[in-house]
């Protein structure tokens, strides 16, 4: 378990901020809770912690270690970084668009749909095409986060059926993915 | 060692000293039975100041005892402007070897600012072209509109025209009708204007 580099940094805070914008200052800062919450990576995999857990960690060898704090997503091979849905509680508080789905859309979501028009019951104004989005149910619950297929100008004219958003994760995952999605 | 003829030392010793000089050392003779060994006194003799003897073929049977110096960059005194030092080669030196962690919070928010600026700018751009995209669309929808009530227009004044033309055409018939028969078609022609104007209504 090691700090992140110059490099590796700049990857991770491109693909947060696609969904957070500025939200990530209250990533690195965390001024709310008090202690300060740092990335760590153990082997392709970055995780979020407290800096007092960090420091513990360092007594556990490297080949001993399985996992720590929230794991946000993992370095491919080719150097980018892909979010999980195990980040989504880090990320959805300081989200900078969002899309609010009725509950009639919220199973096929977590089925692993994506968001219809008919399915939206509110969405932030001004939101660019192919935007990151966190999707939310009606009483706010983080459900996944996507990325937007039309402007919100654009989706006022799209018919029903038609996809508001592009689904990335959703917390059906963690059923539907269980035997790999903690695997190191 | 190389070996010597006891005459040429001797011979040589004999030219180096000074004629006049009274020296306490004894004169290396072969004859004289000092119980010295023929070894010692030689060194003996060349330990005598001023008497380094070194004979041409000693020089020549030790070649590595002299080697050319050979002189390090420093040593030479070049200009450091002319000193050519390749662009990939050059390191700082005291710098720390191998990965760069970034783990304070103030180089955290520099790297942050850096990502945020970038991507507050494609935003801006995604936005702003998208506004006018709305408003080219805007204006051609408005276009679009103008053109089809003209065209509306256009085919009501046609309609209305000839609506007019066969109304004027419909008296001019009831006209010559009517003065055609007088009597009692006069019934027939009365139905048949009124079944007109229910198909028009």
């Amino acid at each position: 378990m090691r700090p992140l580099t110059e490099a590796e940094t700049k990857t991770l805070f491109e693909k947060i901020a696609i969904y957070c914008g500025r939200g990530i200052s209250h990533l690195i800062t965390d001024a709310n809770e008090g202690e300060r919450h740092v990335f760590r990576v153990q082997k392709d995999r970055v995780y979020y912690m407290r800096e007092s857990l960090a420091n513990l960690a360092t007594s556990v060898a490297r080949d001993n270690l399985l996992s720590l704090g929230t794991c946000l997503g993992k370095f491919t091979k080719t150097g980018k970084f892909r979010l999980h849905i195990t980040a989504l509680p880090v990320i959805a508080p300081h989200a900078r668009y969002k899309v609010w789905v009725k509950p009639n859309g919220e199973m096929p979501f977590l089925y692993g749909g994506n968001v219809l028009k008919a399915h939206v019951g509110r969405w932030s104004e001004d939101c660019p095409e192919h935007q990151g989005v966190i999707v939310l149910s009606m009483i706010d619950t983080p459900l996944g986060f996507g990325v937007s297929a039309r402007s919100t100008a654009d989706a006022r004219r799209l018919d029903p059926t038609g996809i508001v958003t592009f689904r990335q994760a959703d917390i059906g995952e963690y059923l539907r993915e269980e035997d790999t999605l903690f695997t190191t | 060692m190389a070996p010597t003829k006891p005459t040429k030392a001797s011979n040589k010793t004999r030219t180096k000293s000074k004629p006049g000089s009274n020296s306490k050392k004894p004169k290396p003779s072969s004859s004289a039975p000092t119980g010295i060994s023929k070894r010692k006194q030689k060194s003996l003799s060349l330990a005598k100041p001023g008497g380094a003897q070194k004979t041409k073929s000693s020089l020549h049977n030790n070649p590595n005892k002299r080697k050319k110096r050979t002189y390090k960059e420093s040593e030479l005194d070049i200009p450091t402007l002319n000193s050519i030092i390749p662009a990939g080669i050059a390191k700082p030196k005291g710098e720390k070897k191998g990965k760069k962690f970034v783990d304070d919070v103030e180089s955290m928010s520099a790297i942050m600012a850096m990502v945020n600026a970038e991507k507050e700018g494609h935003i801006e751009g995604k936005l702003v072209r998208a506004r006018q995209l709305e408003e080219v669309r805007e204006a051609k929808r408005r276009e679009a509109e103008k053109r089809e009530g003209e065209r509306r227009d256009k085919f009501e004044g046609v309609k209305e025209g000839l609506r007019k033309k066969r109304g004027r055409k419909g008296k001019m018939v009831d006209g010559e009708v009517g003065k055609e028969n007088d009597g009692g078609e006069k019934e027939k022609s009365g139905k048949k204007k009124e079944r007109k104007r229910v198909s028009f209504g």
